[in-house]
């Protein structure tokens, strides 16, 4: 068989690394992926360990370079990945790949800086200039005024900034001008009116294009507002105001002269301010645009650094400080492989004495590791879900391949669900090494790597609904049926026959509804139709009450046999792990009990099949009666099943009745004897390995030992019997407990096994439905609309069978198969008690950057 | 009569003989000649038979032989019993399918 029966062997190695080529050696190892570290350090915590330093100088680079994706992306420019991932970068370049990065972020935020100081004073010059504008309209409004200004000499600012003074009446009149936001300009106003008692006037207009505040982003809309006002006082809590409601204010021309000045000053400014923007935003997007080119293979490199820090952090120095040792589990198959890296680290960093390996025996149970390709690797990861496999125990996934889509077949079983989903998997499968599918997200992730698993549910459920004879809730009947009606008339048999049986002729068709066929008329039933169920049982009323016969024998077949193979595998672990005495005595009492009761089951099914017919239907017992008679043993006679019946069964409970008890004591027992010695405790059943055993044990020094027969240090399965005791008490309940969930889990699992049933009538019900409701209406409509009213029949039929019957019924199915495996199935013989092997690998490291910059 | 109620030739295949029983398997020899028992078997047998103990000889060697032949094995094992079953189950009927009479109208005149 090939790996996917066990896991692999794996063995303790230790690696001895000059302290000068530990780096380029872990380089070389995690390339390759194909050790797991073990960590040492346990107890240090992680800011005391000796590689401290190199990791926090490896977290702000990343820093670093997180914050260049973020301005690159921000500015849209195209990053390109890699195809390739480059090697971690041996430890000359990191000096000199930190200064660049520092001086490249220093450039940037420098750069950023003073793009956005220039922002701000363009905005500021914008806005200035808006609002001369908008106000000249204020002004020119009142056309009288303006000469009247003009007469009149300025005076020079009060003690208050930004309005100026006109003497006029006696009376100073001010003005403030400015810009606010578009929202708060109502309340302005009113807060101006009231808070003034009248002596404002408050003129206002909307600018028309919006604006941009250069710190958030956002366009708003701005108000241009002009305020005349008279007094001092007024002036004082008009200027509070406008700071309160954060308006942008503006020193208000006096004249249309200085107007004119200040409106050309301003332009000048602000052409000056664009090309020197347009030069800051060209430099760089530049600097960036070089800096994208080589950010991917920065970013892998660093966390390929980093990854191998974390690994250094976990090996210990010895004693004399030079040199570093790490413990890993290797897989045997690669030791020579292991051998081979460190030499090539060796060389690369230069150093005269290379690092060298030698493996360490040990008592605790390495990893589990087995090795998968992509069509394997799904199969796996079901049975892994449940628990990783115990170190080289039997895989269950090797046999889940075939027997996983099989019962999910049995309960889907339909050909054109099958077909379609046959050929969704066929797509997915064809497509994929399709850039886009292998970095979808989440479900459509969880489908893809489940690709290979819908392939083989889709076939198998093509092969099933052929069986089921069931394609889109009808049959297909390509031999022909075995069933004739037209040998129901009496017009078909000799008037001699004809008196026996009761017939047909055309007045008792019209007078009743429905009519039942009968068998044991000749030439009724021509025998069973050669792929599947026959067509006719489609068209019949009573379909209901063969078919559920039919598949719940069926099902009860199918578990009871998938559940014996449980217990044979469970054998195969025996064997492996040089327990024999467990096949002896809990094996074969466990084939025992399920065979003659269950095993019987099964005889006693096919037999009916076979030996009653039509004839002798009157006299036909009931399995299910049978079975129960079986262990009620009632006083009336009913005729039984076969002659002698009473004495097969009879014998056949002796035998589960003898097993049970060898199920419950016959270990715990063993154990003990052979614990404490020869004593008097002569189980006949195994006697032989019983001698052999006790005269190893005497050869050997006695003492509380293992007991294992050829107990290989390397090899510890079994965790039955600590090392250091023999512990009666527990094992003897550990046994119990384990032979009351086998023996009352065979009645209670083969019942579940009924499940296959079930879902597969759900399935076949619903598609009937399906159809009666939509298909048989739309084409029983008449030609004229008929057409009309089939297309969208027809939609949303294939709608309702994609979303209701593939996907939901699909799923159903699907959980139901992973339950029968895991519990029905896998009870019988996995412990899924391992770890997983986790080897260092840098390939494992997300080379995405959506991954880690989302 | 016989042959009365069939148009064309559509029951050739029964033949006029008396009701006797098959020796070996109780079926009655007119309706045999419709449906065969044994030829279905023996094609099946023989097809799964050739997948599941003929196949793994021709698997290639490689690191995925011992996978391949187990799924040729366990292929023929659950379709070949899943088909059996199904043709055991429909071998002796103890009750026939119950029509309604508008089915046995179409039946009668359009399958015979």
């Amino acid at each position: 068989m090939g790996s996917l029966f066990r896991s692999e062997t794996m063995c303790l190695a230790q690696l001895f690394l000059q302290s000068g080529t530990a780096y380029e050696c872990l380089s070389a190892l995690g390339e390759k992926g194909l050790v797991q570290f073990r960590d040492l350090n346990q107890n240090v915590s992680s800011f005391q360990r000796k590689f401290v330093g190199e990791v926090k100088r490896c977290e702000e680079l990343e820093r670093i370079l997180a914050y260049l994706v973020q301005e690159i992306n921000r500015a849209d420019i195209p990053l390109p990945e890699g195809e390739t991932s480059p090697p971690a970068p041996p430890l000359k370049q990191v000096l000199e790949m930190q200064e660049q990065l520092q001086k490249l972020e220093a450039e940037l935020r420098e750069v950023t800086k003073n793009k956005e100081k220039l922002r701000r004073n363009l905005l500021e010059l914008t806005e200035y200039t808006h609002m001369l504008r908008v106000t000249k309209t204020f002004v020119k409004r009142n056309l009288e005024f303006e000469p009247a200004y003009e007469e009149f000499p300025p005076l020079e600012n009060e003690s208050l900034l930004d309005y100026s003074c006109m003497q006029r009446l006696g009376a100073k009149l001010g003005f403030v001008s400015g810009l606010i936001n578009q929202g708060k300009a109502e309340a302005f106003g009113k807060t101006l009116w009231r808070a003034c008692r009248g002596h404002s006037i408050v003129t206002h207009a909307e600018l028309e294009g919006p604006l941009e505040d250069p710190e958030t982003g956002e366009v708003i809309k701005w108000y241009v507002f002009l305020i005349s006002f008279w007094g001092e006082q007024i002036g004082h809590k008009v200027k509070k105001i406008c700071d309160c409601y954060h308006c942008h204010i503006y020193p208000y021309p006096n004249t249309a002269e200085e107007r004119r000045e200040i409106q050309e000053g301003l332009n000048t400014r602000i052409q000056d301010l664009y090309t020197v923007l347009h030069k800051t935003e060209d430099y760089l997007r530049q600097v960036l645009c070089k800096a994208a080119e080589s950010v991917y293979s920065r970013v892998i490199q660093v966390k390929k650094m980093k990854a191998i820090y974390h690994m250094l952090n976990m090996c210990s120095f010895d004693v004399t400080n030079k040199c570093l040792i790490a413990e890993v589990w290797c897989p045997e198959a690669d030791l020579h492989e292991l051998r081979l890296a460190l030499e090539e680290g060796s060389r690369e960093s230069g150093a005269t004495i290379p690092s060298f390996m030698n493996t360490i025996p040990t008592k605790e149970t390495p990893p589990t590791l087995i090795r998968t390709n992509k069509f394997t690797e799904g199969f796996q990861n079901i049975v892994d879900a449940y628990g990783v496999g115990s170190y080289r125990e039997v895989n269950p996934a090797l046999f889940t391949i075939i027997t996983f889509p099989f019962l999910f077949a049995v309960m889907f079983g339909d050909l054109g669900h099958g077909f379609v989903m046959f050929l969704f998997a066929l797509l997915l499968v064809l497509n994929e090494d399709h850039p886009r599918l292998s970095q979808s997200q989440e479900i459509m992730r969880m489908v893809f790597n489940g690709r290979y698993i819908l392939l083989l549910m889709g076939l198998f459920s093509v092969y099933t609904g052929l069986v089921y004879n069931d394609c889109f809730s009808k049959s297909v009947s390509l031999f022909g049926s075995g069933w004739n009606v037209s040998a129901m008339y009496s017009s078909s048999h000799s008037p001699a026959e004809q008196r026996k049986m009761v017939l047909w002729n055309d007045s008792v068709i019209r007078h009743n509804r429905v009519l039942q066929l009968d068998p044991s008329v000749p030439g009724v039933f021509r025998g069973p139709y050669p792929l599947g169920i026959d067509p006719i049982w489609n068209l019949a009323t009573n379909r209901l009450t063969f078919l559920n016969s039919f598949k719940m024998k069926m099902s009860v077949i199918f578990g009871i046999i998938h559940m014996t193979f449980g217990v044979i595998l469970g054998i195969f672990n025996h064997l492996h792990f040089r327990k024999k005495f467990n096949i002896y005595l809990v094996s074969i009492p466990e084939l025992l009990f399920m065979l003659c009761i269950f095993g019987y089951l099964i005889f006693m099914i096919v037999y009916k099949w076979l030996v009653y017919s039509a004839e002798t239907s009157r006299v036909a017992p009931s399995i299910l009666i049978e079975f129960i008679n079986m262990f009620l043993f009632p006083a009336s006679d009913t005729g039984g099943l076969y002659p002698g019946q009473e004495h097969v069964q009879r014998l056949l409970l002796v035998i589960t009745a003898l097993s049970v008890p060898v199920l419950f004591l016959g270990k715990p027992l063993f154990l003990l004897w052979l614990h404490h010695g020869r004593s008097c405790f002569g189980v006949s059943r195994s006697g032989y390995t019983l001698v052999r055993k006790d005269s190893e044990e005497e050869v050997s020094l006695l003492g509380s030992q293992d007991i294992e027969e050829g107990n290989n240090q390397m090899e510890d399965g079994c965790r039955e019997v600590t090392c250091e005791e023999f512990n009666f008490g527990e094992i003897l309940m550990t046994q119990v407990i384990h032979s009351i969930e086998y023996c009352l889990g065979c009645i209670s699992n083969t019942a579940s096994y009924l499940r296959l049933w079930a879902l597969s009538l759900a399935h076949a019900q619903l598609s009937d439905v399906l159809w009666a409701m939509l298909m048989r209406v739309g084409l029983r409509v008449d030609t004229t609309y008929g057409v009309l009213l089939l297309l969208p029949v027809i939609a949303l039929f294939a709608v309702l069978t994609i979303f209701i019957l593939l996907i939901m019924e699909g799923l159903s199915a699907f959980l139901h198969a992973i339950r029968l495996h895991w519990v029905e199935f896998q009870n019988k013989f996995y412990v899924g008690a391992g770890t997983k092997f986790v080897p260092f690998s840098l390939r494992l490291l997300s080379s995405k950057f959506s991954d880690d910059m989302a | 009569m016989l042959g009365a109620h069939c148009p064309g030739g559509t029951c050739a295949r029964r033949s006029i003989s008396n009701s006797d029983s098959h020796p070996g398997l109780g079926i009655p020899l007119r309706a045999m000649t419709a449906h065969s028992f044994a030829l279905p078997v023996i094609i099946f047998t023989t097809f799964w038979g050739l997948i599941g103990i003929a196949g793994p000889w021709f698997v290639p060697k490689g690191p995925n032989r011992g996978v391949i032949i187990t799924m040729l094995v366990a292929t023929a094992v659950c379709c070949y019993l899943f088909w059996l079953i199904a043709i055991l189950a429909q071998l002796n009927p103890l009750f026939g399918p119950q029509l309604k009479n508008e089915t046995i109208w179409y039946v009668h005149f359009l399958w015979e």
